[in-house]
């Protein structure tokens, strides 16, 4: 959440933090526990964390666990895949290299953006059948906008100052995107991949809400429906743990990839 | 006073002006192109509309070209129509009225609970923070659509889940905006405010509270376009009212120009919404301007 703050703090021991890492996520699902043990939560609608980790256990020893995480995963990432690899040339385009292009396109694509996937939802349907690629549609059209827009943001970045140097030098096109706008841009470029990414896995409910039959997503929504508590907050719990996972697998790259530069510090 | 001097400087509007037989009035009244200039002006004020003017046109065109189908993507005359018919009825004023109401309420309980926790938290109790934050990542990952049952639980199958879903989406990012806000702003400038004796209340409004501020609004934002993601989710699940009542509604009877009606009028009610917050930011942070263009 705070990278600076915590690498400011490195110095204390690492049980310490261990604690602030972790602390507070252990009370929680303590003070849960005694609440349901206690009789404060209704078993009806909230499922204690011991019968979630037996349930969760259940799921993960039979495969079915699995099999759901599978097909929802490789869902999200063709949906964010497909966001990326459209969102980043249009937010380069938005942000950069054509003024008129950002003020005839800017406005349109921002309406685009307002278009609501749960309302679009039917039209989704009507026009990709109840297929992979419709649950892979709306997870792109939620999560191509962060993208764009944070590449845009990351072009605006660049110095002009050393694209003026490199151009001087006599850098070629692409070479000077490669070479300047690519890395100058990167940590929003990096902003943006993990904002569409966690949209993506966001949307995995509501995409599998289409006619999916597996699925994490699916899970829940068969819970709910069933009112199956304990699975309707495994599902959930298994999804959240993924999208964290995600975002600390693109931390972590950024802090590979981007050396040279200060992390941002972004919320 | 004829100032001859003008004439020369201004050539272009002085001409433009109509007035080329006196040339001193003519061009010390309108500046020097100042037609070109207004002219200009319009077409970059224009510019923004284009883009969406060809859109629709497209839209409005594309059936008729045999690119897409009528049926399912019906033109926007169609839909306008249904619009039409929709706000003569007042039908859809009704819709607009409580999908404005939902959003307005949810938001502003999250705004009341999130922003004095986030101050409170950052900017009192930072080793609280730092402990809790891990935890409200992982609550702020949490699909509000997984709660619904547990909302549904505490506050009922009526408003109060609806406005609960709203509440929930929109509360993590204005809390995290905000206890981010907190945190970043400049030591040095609460050093030279104590420095200058300021005491704390004084330091935490003029000193913490400005400089949370930009921060406090791009959260404020984010948490004002997922509100509207999941209000309209928050109708489709169980309401009778709303826009997303009007398209869910409309597509269980596969009655496709309403669904295109609920959606634009979603698309345009988040976008005012917006405009009015880019007002509200820049009243509020005028001076900022300078600092955030840097």
């Amino acid at each position: 959440m705070n990278p600076e703050n915590s690498r400011a703090e490195n110095g204390q021991g690492p049980l310490l933090r261990l604690f602030y890492k972790f602390g507070a996520i252990a009370l929680f699902v303590l003070l849960w526990q005694l609440a349901c043990a206690a009789g404060l939560a209704p078993e009806t609608f909230v499922a204690s964390p011991i019968v979630i980790a037996k349930t969760l256990w259940q799921y993960a020893t039979d495969g079915s666990l699995y099999r759901h995480s599978v097909i929802s995963l490789s869902r999200a990432f063709y949906g964010f895949l497909l966001a990326v690899a459209a969102g980043v040339p249009l937010g380069f385009l938005l942000g950069g290299w054509f003024r008129n292009f950002e003020r005839v396109m800017g406005p349109l694509l921002y309406f685009l953006s307002q278009f609501n996937p749960f309302a679009l939802f039917s039209v989704f349907l009507l026009l990709f059948g109840i297929g992979e690629f419709s649950k892979v549609a709306m997870i792109f059209w939620v999560s191509i906008w962060p993208m764009v827009h944070n590449a845009a943001l990351g072009v605006r970045s660049v110095d002009p100052l050393h694209v003026k140097v490199a151009r001087s030098l006599g850098t070629g096109k692409l070479r000077l995107l490669w070479k300047i706008v690519l890395p100058s841009s990167a940590t929003y470029l990096f902003a943006g991949l993990r904002l569409a990414a966690g949209t993506a896995f966001f949307m995995l409910i509501p995409a599998e809400m289409m006619g999916a039959s597996r699925g994490l997503g699916w899970l829940i929504i068969n819970a709910q429906v069933n009112y199956q508590i304990p699975k309707l907050y495994t599902g959930t719990l298994a999804i959240v743990v993924f999208g964290m996972l995600m975002d600390a697998f693109f931390r972590l790259l950024e802090r590979r990839v981007v050396v040279w530069k200060e992390a941002k510090c972004q919320p | 006073m004829a100032d001859f001097g003008t004439v020369g400087y201004g050539m272009g509007g002085g001409f433009a002006d109509g007035a080329p037989g006196i040339p001193g009035k003519g061009s010390r009244k309108a500046p020097p192109g100042v037609f070109e200039e207004a002219r200009l002006s319009f077409n970059r004020r224009a510019m923004s509309w284009y883009g969406i003017i060809a859109f629709l046109l497209l839209w409005q065109l594309a059936p008729y070209a045999g690119i897409t189908d009528r049926d399912f993507i019906p033109p926007l005359s169609v839909v306008a129509a249904e619009a039409l018919r929709l706000a003569v009825g007042g039908e859809l004023f009704l819709h607009i009225a409580s999908s404005c109401q939902r959003v307005l309420i949810g938001l502003f309980l999250a705004v009341l609970v999130a922003i004095p926790a986030a101050v409170l938290l950052a900017g009192f109790f930072p080793r609280v923070t730092r402990f809790l934050s891990p935890l409200l990542a992982l609550l702020g990952n949490i699909n509000p659509f997984a709660l619904f049952p547990l909302f549904i639980l505490l506050f009922g199958v009526g408003e109060g889940a609806k406005l609960a879903i709203i509440f929930w989406s929109s509360l993590f990012p204005i809390l995290n905006f905000a206890i981010h806000g907190v945190q970043a702003v400049d030591p040095t400038y609460i050093k030279a405010a104590r420095g200058m004796g300021a005491d704390r209340p004084r330091i935490f409004w003029k000193v913490v509270i400005p400089g949370a501020l930009p921060s406090i609004f791009t959260g404020f934002k984010m948490g004002a376009t997922t509100a509207f993601l999941f209000l309209i989710a928050a109708e489709m699940l169980a309401a009778n009212s709303g826009l997303g009542y009007l398209v869910h509604n409309a597509s269980l009877n596969y009655f496709i120009p309403r669904i295109y009606v609920g959606v634009l009028g979603i698309a345009i009610l988040g976008m005012g919404f917006t405009v009015l917050i880019d007002k509200a930011e820049k009243l509020v942070l005028g001076h900022k301007e300078e600092a955030k263009a840097g």
